[in-house]
């Protein structure tokens, strides 16, 4: 399991050079998609390789003589690696400026400093009733690959894309196994490390990373944890379209809570859906973007609380709290905040609520949070 | 001796308050006379209106609050119930108040909205619908969504247009009908349109007077004049008071009045973003002493700057071209690549020496890229620019040496490059 394990951190510790590397050793174009919806199966059809732009380690420098201080990390940190250089290796980047406003900055921004040799827009419909959004959604998905096509040279076939879509919902199902294996076997990976595992499905050729998993289900099958039962289950929850700080989840780990499950993009929520097979694939691949859950504050939901679902993971769970994690300055999760802290106190579930920054986060301020947050659930 | 600036105040704007107190009244007052309410954002309210309801807009109920002295209590009363305080304030405004009736929180009665049959959600700016989803999910109010996005690219306008007009056509108005009980009122809408045509052809005219130099009104003077050309649309009462407008502008122009007494202004000023409607007395003391006049600005120009392109005749199609027509495509605007030419259009047309962009700490909308754009017009036009940052009505986010700063590094900055000339 070590093995895999070093393998994944040293892709997710240093994404710039490993992505560098791989375009070189596969001698394709790397497509940069920022989070959270693109569906990057198109891109893959199209013979080029779609990775998930992250957030860097480093403080923001040039960046901030192209975007404010209050915009959120991954904002900020994406446009200050552009603007420096370090993400020339791209050759292509896609942004859907309708999931938050702070999206928006990138296009002028991107073109008039760092324009890759393709660089294309998706409008993804809020999911509102009617049918004038599904039909709109699939003349984007369309034009989309329509893009793709004429940037790669090569035609996107159906064949081609089920194909993808195939190679894609195996990539979702191994990590399912790998959520479940941590289900019944929590401990059997720190939680930074399934973060990483996630992380690194969004680095590498979905291929590559098929064969990881896997090698790691093997090793996870083999083994067996010790099972602590003071150790109290939580999960954490949240609308980040990145990472959050590794040592956020060590801390709550060394705090005498254990991590089950998380509903956290760069966690389960970015394999919760499979594309069905079968029928047009641009279609299927509309249907998935329609799912509903689980939930994501970006994509306009109605009918479904984000706090009734999140409860449900819980209980699946046996957990006994939920640890909200908040990017500071990201407007999708901060205007349902009060919705999801409200449902938490009438259903009587324990939740604290963490906010996390780019640079400067008070790791000593947020221990003390959460260490109350595990005493009160009578924990430590 | 430093000359001291000071603005002329016009007459005609003394007008604006009680046609803009008679309104909300109205609104207020709609239940009891057993009329339906919605509320609205985007420009999505003249369907409401169109069948009779009484409508709120999101950005007028703002403005309104603003001016009247109430966004301070009702913001107090979000974050007590729940928000977060960098939370969109438009966002925070609605929760508060909604909040302040549903548990009987004691705020200035003259804020307070009787609650919705329907909120039309324009989904304009991507978190404007997040209050109407919030207030589905605590009150259960009844909610039709539309998505009016942003174009960023010229060749994706047609493919949105007709999305646009399908929402409307086939999700907005048959929910209009289900819950009026009646029957689309087309003629209504247009006779809207026809009214609005009118009194945005007067504004219109106003609009010339910023082009004389030294200006005879300021940007200030427009925007509290706005409500009749966006949410007191289809209401005749804005027609006379644009002509009496218009009329005291040429009576200024005619007798040499300036906006700014004693000789006009010094520095003629681009305003970029929301206007500060809780602070706009505060504002004008940061520009005046200096003897700069904001004359013009983006969203102030959104409320049907072509009303030649206005067709009662096909109302839905120019409600939808309004905001993608081909011609106007004021979501196009939205986009910092094309405010880039829509700005560059309006510095060149009224003169302008610098940019100020307001930018709003709890909202983004208008500050996409700000920082690209005023470098962009900068070496493309000569006029530099500076970011001010505030809020639209949240006192706690406005800071005064910050902004002071700023505009003085303007007012320097355009006094170097002019006697480099």
């Amino acid at each position: 399991m070590e093995k895999v394990l070093s393998k994944i951190t040293e892709v997710t510790s240093d994404p710039y050079a490993y992505v560098a590397e791989l375009k070189e050793r596969k001698g394709k174009k790397i497509i940069g998609c920022f989070p959270m919806h693109i569906p990057e199966e198109i891109i893959h059809a199209a013979d080029m390789i779609p990775v998930v732009i992250w957030r860097s380690n480093e403080s923001v420098t040039w960046g901030h003589a192209h975007v404010p201080p209050y915009d959120c990390g991954i904002t900020r940190s994406f446009v200050d690696d552009a603007v420096r250089g370090k993400l020339n290796f791209m050759d292509g980047m896609v942004f859907h400026v309708r999931q938050c406003l702070q999206v928006g900055e990138f296009p002028l921004i991107i073109e008039r400093n760092v324009k890759p040799a393709y660089m294309e827009i998706l409008y993804l419909p809020p999911i509102y009733q009617g049918d004038p959004i599904k039909s709109y959604l699939l003349k984007g998905l369309e034009s989309f690959k329509a893009s793709l096509e004429d940037f790669s040279g090569k035609k996107i076939s159906d064949d081609n894309l089920k194909k993808s879509i195939e190679i894609y919902n195996e990539n979702s199902s191994l990590l399912q196994k790998v959520y479940e294996i941590r289900r019944d076997r929590p401990g059997i990976l720190k939680a930074k490390e399934v973060m990483q595992i996630v992380w690194s499905s969004m680095l590498m050729p979905k291929e590559d990373h098929n064969e990881l998993l896997k090698e790691l289900l093997r090793e996870m099958e083999k083994k067996t944890v010790e099972t602590k039962k003071e150790r109290i289950k939580v999960i954490p929850v949240g609308c980040l379209c990145q990472t959050l700080q590794f040592d956020i989840l060590d801390m709550i780990e060394d705090l005498g809570m254990i991590i089950p499950d998380d509903d956290l993009y760069v966690g389960s929520r970015y394999f919760a859906n499979k594309v069905r097979l079968n029928g047009n694939p641009i279609e299927a691949l509309a249907d998935r973007y329609l799912i509903k859950t689980p939930l994501c504050p970006t994509k306009g939901v109605w009918d479904v609380h984000w706090g009734d679902e999140v409860i449900k993971k819980l209980r699946n769970n046996d957990a006994k709290g939920i640890i909200s994690i908040r990017v500071k300055y990201c407007p999708p999760h901060t205007c349902y905040y009060p919705d999801f802290k409200s449902k938490m106190i009438e259903e009587g579930v324990p939740e604290v609520m963490i906010d996390m920054e780019h640079e400067v986060i008070s790791l000593e301020g947020m221990k003390t949070r959460l260490q109350s947050f595990a005493e009160t659930m009578g924990g430590v | 001796m430093d000359v001291q600036y000071k603005i002329n105040r016009l007459e005609a704007t003394n007008d604006i308050r009680p046609m803009v107190n008679r309104h909300w009244a109205e609104l207020r007052t709609a239940k009891e006379r057993g009329e339906k309410v919605g509320w609205a954002s985007g420009p999505s309210f003249m369907f409401p209106y169109a069948m009779g309801m009484k409508c709120h807009f999101m950005a007028g109920y703002a403005s309104y609050c603003g001016g009247i002295g109430a966004a301070n209590e009702v913001l107090k009363v979000a974050e007590m119930t729940g928000d977060l305080p960098e939370t969109c304030s438009y966002h925070r405004l609605h929760m508060g108040m909604a909040e302040a009736v549903r548990k009987g929180i004691s705020i200035m009665p003259e804020a307070i909205l009787p609650l919705p049959d329907l909120m039309v959600a324009g989904r304009y700016c991507t978190e404007q619908s997040h209050y109407a989803e919030g207030l589905y999910r605590r009150m259960g109010i009844r909610v039709v969504p539309v998505e009016l996005p942003f174009v960023f690219r010229k060749e994706d306008r047609l493919m949105i247009r007709d999305f646009v007009y399908r929402q409307f056509k086939e999700i907005v108005i048959p929910t209009l009908e289900e819950v009026c009980g009646k029957p689309f009122d087309y003629d209504r809408l247009s006779e809207i349109l026809s009214i609005l045509k009118k009194t945005a052809t007067i504004r219109n005219k106003c609009w010339e007077f910023f082009k004389t130099k030294p200006s005879t009104w300021t940007l200030w003077d427009y925007a509290v004049s706005m409500a009749p050309v966006i949410y007191m649309m289809g209401d005749p009462v804005g027609i006379p008071f644009y002509e009496k407008l218009l009329k005291e502008l040429q009576d200024r122009k005619e007798k040499g009045i300036p906006a700014m007494a004693p000789e006009g202004e010094k520095y003629r000023i681009y305003w970029d973003g929301w206007i500060p409607w809780a602070f706009l007395g505060k504002f004008m003391r940061k520009f005046t002493p200096n003897g700069a006049l904001c004359i013009v600005g983006r969203y102030p120009w959104e409320m049907f700057p072509h009303p030649e392109l206005l067709d009662p005749e096909h109302p839905v199609d120019s409600v939808v071209d309004y905001m993608y027509g081909e011609q106007a495509g004021l979501a196009g605007n939205m986009a910092p690549k094309h405010s880039i030419e829509f700005i560059g259009g309006l510095i060149e047309e009224y003169s302008i020496d610098g940019l100020v962009m307001f930018s709003s700490k709890s909202c983004r909308m208008w500050n996409l890229s700000y920082l690209d754009v005023i470098d962009t017009l900068d070496k493309r036009c000569g006029v530099p620019g500076v970011v001010i940052e505030g809020d639209m009505i949240d006192q706690d986010m406005v800071s005064d040496s910050q902004i002071e700063t700023r505009l003085q590094a303007l007012f320097e900055t355009i006094d170097g490059r002019r006697k480099r000339k």
